[in-house]
C-alpha cells in the first residue's frame, strides 16, 4: 500500500512541477492537493529510510504550491491587445450603422 | 392631433418605465469557469454602451465581448461579439450582431428587426458553409439576448416578494424562447470597484438546452437605479462558471 500511495504522491508531484511552468491558474492546485494527500500517507506508513524519498517529493509539491498561489496571487489574469479584434469591432460598428441607415 | 399623440406616448413610456441605461457605461467582468471543482479565470468580458445617431434616429449601442486571457489564447482563443442596437428609451432592438470565434470555430450572425416589431431578417455565415439567408416570425416585444440584459436591468424589483416572477421572450439561434425570471430576495455582493452592495438576486429560467437546471442560473443586480449585474452563475451543458464584475466605469 505504502508503494501505491508513494507512486502517486511522485506521479502527482511531476504533474504539479509541469503545470507550474504552464498559464493553468488555480487548476494547477489540482495535482498538488492529490500529490499532498498520498505523499502524506506514504509518509504515514514509511520507515525512517523510505520517508526521506517521500520528504522529497513532498517538498517539491510544497514548493509547487509556493509558486502557483504566489503566481495567482502577484500576477493578475490580463487580456492582450487584440488590434485585430478592435479593428472588427470599429468594421462591426460601421456597417451596423450603415444598415440601420438603410432600415429607415 | 400631434399634441394627442405627443401626450399618449408620454404616457407610454411612463407606463413601460424609463430606460435606465446610460451612454457610455463600462462594465468588466472576469469569467470563470468550474475545472475540477476549481473556478479557473478564463476570459475578460466586457460590456459597453455607446449612443449611435443615423440621419433620422438615435440608438444606443449594447456591446459586449468576450476576449480570453492572454494565458489561454495559445491553447484556446475565445474573441466573441454580441451587439444590439436599441432604441434608447424602450430598448426595443433594431439590429442584433454575433460574432464568434472560438479556436478554429467561427459563426457570425446577424438579425434585422422589422420595424413591425413581428419579423426578423436573419443572415447567418460559418465556416465553410455557404451565407444563409432566412426571414422568421416573432412576437411583439421580443429581445436579443443582449438586450434582455439590459432591460432586465429597467424592472423595478423593489416591491417584488421572494418567487414573483416576470416574462420575456428571446430569439436566440434563430428560436423564439420563453424566459422566465424568479426574484429570489436580496443578498450582499462584492462589485469589484464599486465594493460591497446589497443585490437582487434573480433565477434566470428558460426552456432551452443551453441553460442547465433549477435555479442555477442567477443573476446579481445591484439594488439600487443602476440595477448594475454584479454576478452572474451559469450551468450549461458543459459545466458551471461565473461572471464576477471587477470593474465599473461611467455609470
Amino acid at each position: 500500500m505504502r508503494q501505491l500511495f508513494f507512486v502517486i504522491a511522485v506521479f502527482f508531484s511531476i504533474i504539479s512541477a509541469v503545470f507550474v511552468f504552464l498559464p493553468l491558474g488555480t487548476l494547477a492546485l489540482l495535482p498538488v492537493g492529490i500529490a499532498l494527500i498520498f505523499g502524506f500517507l506514504a509518509l504515514k506508513k514509511s520507515d525512517l529510510n523510505q520517508a526521506k524519498r517521500v520528504k522529497l517529493f513532498l517538498a517539491i509539491t510544497i514548493f509547487s504550491l509556493i509558486i502557483i498561489v504566489g503566481k495567482t496571487l502577484f500576477f493578475p489574469d490580463t487580456v492582450d491587445k487584440d488590434p485585430q479584434f478592435e479593428t472588427q469591432k470599429r468594421e462591426s460598428k460601421d456597417e451596423a450603422q450603415k444598415e440601420l441607415e438603410e432600415l429607415e | 392631433m400631434k399634441k394627442y399623440y405627443l401626450i399618449i406616448s408620454i404616457v407610454l413610456v411612463c407606463y413601460n418605465g424609463f430606460s435606465q441605461i446610460k451612454s457610455g457605461e463600462k462594465l468588466v467582468f472576469a469569467a470563470s469557469y468550474n475545472m475540477g471543482g476549481l473556478m479557473t479565470h478564463l476570459a475578460q468580458v466586457t460590456m459597453e454602451t455607446e449612443t449611435i445617431k443615423t440621419s433620422k434616429n438615435t440608438f444606443l449601442h449594447l456591446s459586449c465581448s468576450a476576449a480570453t486571457f492572454s494565458k489561454w489564447d495559445s491553447f484556446f482563443k475565445i474573441r466573441d461579439l454580441y451587439e444590439s442596437f436599441v432604441h434608447p428609451i424602450t430598448l426595443k432592438p433594431s439590429l442584433y450582431k454575433r460574432n464568434i470565434l472560438e479556436g478554429s470555430y467561427t459563426k457570425t450572425e446577424k438579425y434585422i428587426f422589422k420595424p413591425d416589431g413581428k419579423t426578423i431578417n436573419s443572415t447567418l455565415k460559418k465556416k465553410n458553409v455557404p451565407e444563409e439567408n432566412t426571414t422568421f416570425s416573432i412576437a411583439n416585444g421580443t429581445q436579443d439576448i443582449v438586450s434582455l440584459i439590459y432591460k432586465l436591468r429597467t424592472v423595478d424589483f423593489q416591491n417584488y416578494k421572494n418567487g414573483q416572477m416576470k416574462s420575456f421572450q428571446v430569439v436566440f439561434d434563430k428560436k423564439e424562447i420563453p424566459v422566465v425570471v424568479k426574484f429570489m430576495g436580496k443578498e450582499t455582493v462584492s462589485t469589484g470597484n464599486l465594493g460591497n452592495k446589497e443585490c437582487y438576486k434573480l433565477s434566470i429560467g428558460a426552456r432551452t438546452k443551453v441553460l442547465k437546471g433549477k435555479d442555477q442560473n442567477i443573476i446579481w443586480l445591484t439594488a439600487d437605479a443602476q440595477k448594475i449585474p454584479a454576478l452572474i452563475k451559469f450551468s450549461i451543458p458543459v459545466g458551471t462558471g461565473q461572471l464576477k464584475l471587477s470593474n465599473a466605469s461611467g455609470i
